[in-house]
Parts: structure tokens; C-alpha cells; sequence
């Protein structure tokens, strides 16, 4: 019974004021109310993509999904039986495959101080590869679970350590097309804790065959972790470094962490 | 002696005005976040649909006249070719250009949600602050016995634009409490739409770290989906609650910005 009472709506309770002080108060609020709406009106038309509010939101996301990352929290796999097709989605036109003989995996930012050029032959046979079946999430909003095979990031790392002070991973493409066809390199910034996660992947195959140019062949890298413009195709270069690199999405609006 | 009357007639102060009966009805904190839930869902809404068109989840294969691949671009097609003089506007991005920031504004777009969507939780706090604070909780809870007043209210709501075109007089159901039946029912179930949308926004923002979250309402795909439909109980519930404040009156409008409402002795309690 007491705790009906705790749940029981309460009669209204009838005040009675002096007219004047009605009519002060009345006024007060709708004045209150006026100003601040003309207020958040001036907000909105004030609201710049590239403002204060829009940049701030954006790095705060940032902080939230870099704190919500977890080095040991696996993201989900998948059976075969629940691979859905993923699509070709190259930002510009699709290199074509005359890259692939003389390509090679430049490392640099090295402990050693030295750069090192690696082909695809030489990261097959030196390191284990690893399969995953997980899902790959574009910043669109499409996804596609999806079968990869490659060496673990974290591998590479332990073969080839970078420089002590290195905190992020700058990945660049020479290869890449805009929609016209000339030379757009791209690049991306990961971060060193999300390289060394495990289900990070230099990915060499994709659905048991060796990458194809739609995918990024040879190499590119899989970081479920991350938002699909994140997994840069045909990676040529790694380089470590102390401070944050560039990142081509993010010079055009978006993110810079991505973490998902 | 009239001469003397008359003198203290002209003399004597005018009678008082009634005192003004009036009611506590909404904190502060409750006024402050239902205003504020205006321009955030305005920018929630223009925003999420450009992330939308991105990637619609409703698609169908390209229609070879309009070259459209998405339902909701279909339905602009359909009412620009039904508006009049509207046929010539009729394209896959008119509608998108109509009720977002329009297509191929991913980036702006994905900025603005953010903003929004952490002040929409702030303001949700807010909220629930003020109703707990104040005790309004009460009288928002729908109780069983609602059931039989809820259909008086619809039938009620229903039959008074007929009755105000045969211009016959009606009279609402008695009403004892704050809301009426409906009202508890909608007022209650668009902050719990308002939290869904914020659960399914974070399984689909981080899929990955919050895969648990994503699980729950059945995976990735599905998550986008009750995000996606969620947003329209806000659309459709914003007609029919500014239609009826506004046939209220005023007093009820003006209580969601003073709080306080006016009582006639032996008035009712107000609607909406």
C-alpha cells in the first residue's frame, strides 16, 4: 500500500497570486524564453561546417571512440555460410594491374633508421597468415562480412620495430586513381594501438584467393576496428611516426580516428 | 447627509482584482529540454536523412526512367509529379534536397548528427531530472485502468473536427488527472522511442566495441533499420501534439514556457 501511494498522481495544488505579480512573472518567462530562442536560432545560422561547434563535436566523437577501443575485445567473426558480397567501392577509378610486378612495401621510420623494401613474396614466406571472417563497415552506412587472410599488422611490428618514440602508422597508396584517372595518392593514419590489435591484418586474400586489384592487391590492410575508409588498399609505404599523421578523409571533413 | 457619500464614493480605491488561481505544471528543467529537443531533432532528422542517402536501406534496382535506386527518393518523384506545377522538379535528389542537408553531404552531415546527437542525450538527463525533481514521473505513468479513457480520448479526438464542421457542441471525457489517458501513453512512449534511438544510434556507430549493443536489436543491419523508423515516431508525433496544444489554447502552450497554468474557479484541468 505504501508503495501505491509513492505511485499515486497528486491532486493539483491550487495557488492563488496577486494579479500584478502573475502578469511580472508571465512576462518575465516569455521574455526569457523569446531571447533564448532568437539565441539558439543565431546558433544554427551561425553553424559552420568547419566551425568551432562541428570541429569539437567531431574530435570529442573522436575521444569517445578512442576511449570506448579495447586492445583485447575481439570484434565478431562469421562462418562462410554468412559472407555477403563486398564491393569495389575505390574511391576514384580502379588502378590498373600493370602496379602489381614492381610493387613493393617500403618501411620506414625504423628503430633501425634504415628503410626497408619488402616484396610480396618475402611477407608470404616470413610470416604466418592468419584467416578472419568479419564484418567491414563503411562510413556510409553499408557493410559486407567478409573473408581475409594476411599477416598480422602486430607481426610487422615485431619484425621490423619502429623508431622508440613512434606512436602512429602513416599508410600511403602511390597507386591510386581519382575518378579521372590521374595519380591520387592515397593515405591513412592509424594509430599504433589499433595496428598491434589482433585482428589487425596486412591482408593478402580475400575469399581464399589471392587479393584482386578491385580489393587492393597485393596488400592491403584490414582493420575491422576501424571504418572501411580506414583499410587502405595496395598499401606501398608504412611509415612510424611521433606525431599524428595526415589522413585523406579527414582533410575532407571526417574523422580522424574512426574507431567503430 | 448624500453630500458626504458621494465624496467617499469618488475617494474609495477601485475594488481589488481577483487573486489568479493557478497551478504548478511543468519544472523548469522539463520546459528547458522540451524546447531544446526542437532544434536538435530538426537537426537530427535534416542530418540522418543525408547520412541516409549515402547508403538507403531501402534500394531496389535503378529505374530506367528516373534512375532512381531508393524508395525514399521514389517518393519525392511521386510527389513532385502530383504536386502541381512541381512535375519539372522531379528527381532522385529533390527529395533529399528538400528535407536534408541534401545529397552528397555525408561529411557535414556525419558532424552535425554528433553534435546533436550528445546534446540530445544531455538533454535526455535534463529530462528525466526534472520529471523525477518534481515528481511529474506520476503523472505521466500510464496505469492499467487508462485502458477504457484511452479509447474515449481517440474516439473523442477523432469524432471533433466533424463535430466542428456540423457546428454541434462537445464535450471532452471528465478528466481528474494532469494528462488524459492518451496523453500519458504518448507522453510516456516518446522518451522511450528517444532512448531507443539513442541505443540503436551507438550499435550502429560502434559496431565493433559495442557489438553487444548491435546484438540486441539483431544485429548491424537491423539496428540501422529501428534507427531508421524510430526518427518517424518523432515525425509523427510532432502533428498531432502541436494540433492539439494549439486547439488547447493558449494557456497550455504558455505553461510549457512559464510553467504555471491558469485555474477558472472550478475550471477543469487543461488538455495537451
Amino acid at each position: 500500500m505504501k508503495l501505491d501511494a509513492a505511485f499515486k498522481e497528486p491532486p493539483a495544488e491550487i495557488n492563488e497570486v496577486a494579479p500584478e505579480a502573475w502578469r511580472r512573472r508571465t512576462r518575465r518567462d516569455l521574455l526569457v524564453f523569446g531571447a533564448g530562442a532568437l539565441g539558439v536560432l543565431a546558433a544554427a545560422k551561425s553553424w559552420r561546417n568547419q566551425g568551432w561547434l562541428a570541429n569539437n563535436a567531431l574530435r570529442f566523437d573522436d575521444d569517445v571512440a578512442e576511449a570506448l577501443y579495447s586492445p583485447t575485445r575481439l570484434v565478431p567473426t562469421y562462418t562462410k555460410s554468412q559472407i555477403t558480397p563486398l564491393k569495389n567501392n575505390y574511391n576514384g577509378a580502379t588502378p590498373g594491374p600493370g602496379y602489381i610486378p614492381a610493387w613493393r612495401l617500403t618501411l620506414d621510420g625504423l628503430s633501425s633508421g634504415l628503410a626497408v623494401s619488402l616484396d610480396i613474396r618475402t611477407l608470404l614466406s616470413r610470416h604466418q597468415i592468419h584467416d578472419q571472417i568479419t564484418r567491414f563497415v563503411c562510413v556510409e552506412g553499408w557493410s559486407a562480412i567478409a573473408w581475409w587472410a594476411g599477416l598480422r599488422f602486430e607481426d610487422l611490428l615485431q619484425a621490423y620495430p619502429p623508431v622508440s618514440q613512434a606512436k602512429w602508422a602513416r599508410l600511403e597508396s602511390s597507386v591510386n586513381l581519382d575518378s579521372f584517372g590521374r595519380p591520387d595518392p592515397y593515405f591513412v593514419s592509424i594509430d599504433l594501438p589499433t595496428a598491434r590489435h589482433p585482428q589487425t591484418l596486412l591482408a593478402t586474400h580475400f575469399n581464399g584467393k589471392p587479393l584482386t586489384v578491385d580489393h587492393g592487391a597485393p596488400l592491403r590492410l584490414l582493420v575491422p576496428v576501424k571504418l572501411g575508409l580506414k583499410n587502405i588498399k595496395a598499401v606501398t609505404r608504412i611509415t612510424y611516426m611521433r606525431d599524428e599523421p595526415k589522413d585523406y578523409w579527414a582533410q575532407r571533413g571526417y574523422s580522424r580516428y574512426d574507431g567503430i | 447627509m448624500p453630500q458626504v457619500q458621494n465624496e467617499q464614493i469618488s475617494t474609495r480605491t477601485p475594488a481589488p482584482e481577483p487573486r489568479v488561481r493557478v497551478v504548478r505544471k511543468h519544472h523548469v528543467l522539463v520546459r528547458l529540454s522540451h524546447w531544446t529537443n526542437i532544434p536538435l531533432l530538426v537537426g537530427l532528422i535534416v542530418s540522418g536523412i543525408s547520412i541516409y542517402w549515402a547508403s538507403p536501406v531501402y534500394q531496389h534496382n535503378p529505374d530506367p526512367q528516373t534512375g532512381s535506386v531508393d524508395y525514399l527518393a521514389d517518393a519525392g518523384i511521386w510527389i513532385c509529379a502530383h504536386l502541381p506545377g512541381a512535375r519539372d522538379c522531379a528527381s532522385p535528389e529533390w527529395f533529399y534536397n528538400q528535407i536534408s542537408l541534401g545529397p552528397y553531404m555525408l561529411a557535414p552531415a556525419l558532424r552535425l548528427h554528433w553534435c546533436c546527437a550528445y546534446l540530445l542525450m544531455l538533454n535526455g538527463l535534463v529530462y528525466l531530472a526534472g520529471v523525477l525533481l518534481s515528481g511529474e514521473w506520476r503523472a505521466l505513468l500510464p496505469r492499467l485502468t487508462d485502458a477504457r479513457g484511452a479509447v474515449k480520448m481517440a474516439a473523442y479526438y477523432v469524432g471533433t473536427p466533424l463535430a466542428i464542421l456540423r457546428r454541434k457542441p462537445r464535450i471532452p471525457p471528465r478528466q481528474t488527472t494532469k494528462y488524459n489517458p492518451l496523453q500519458k501513453l504518448a507522453y510516456f512512449s516518446v522518451p522511450i522511442a528517444g532512448f531507443l534511438s539513442v541505443l540503436t544510434g551507438w550499435a550502429i556507430h560502434k559496431p565493433m566495441q559495442l557489438s553487444w549493443l548491435a546484438a540486441i536489436f539483431g544485429g548491424f543491419n537491423a539496428a540501422r533499420i529501428w534507427h531508421f523508423w524510430l526518427m518517424w515516431i518523432f515525425v509523427l508525433f510532432v502533428g498531432p501534439h502541436v494540433i492539439l496544444v494549439l486547439s488547447d489554447g493558449w494557456d497550455t502552450l504558455r505553461s510549457m514556457i512559464t510553467g504555471w497554468s491558469r485555474r477558472e474557479s472550478g475550471g477543469q484541468a487543461n488538455e495537451a
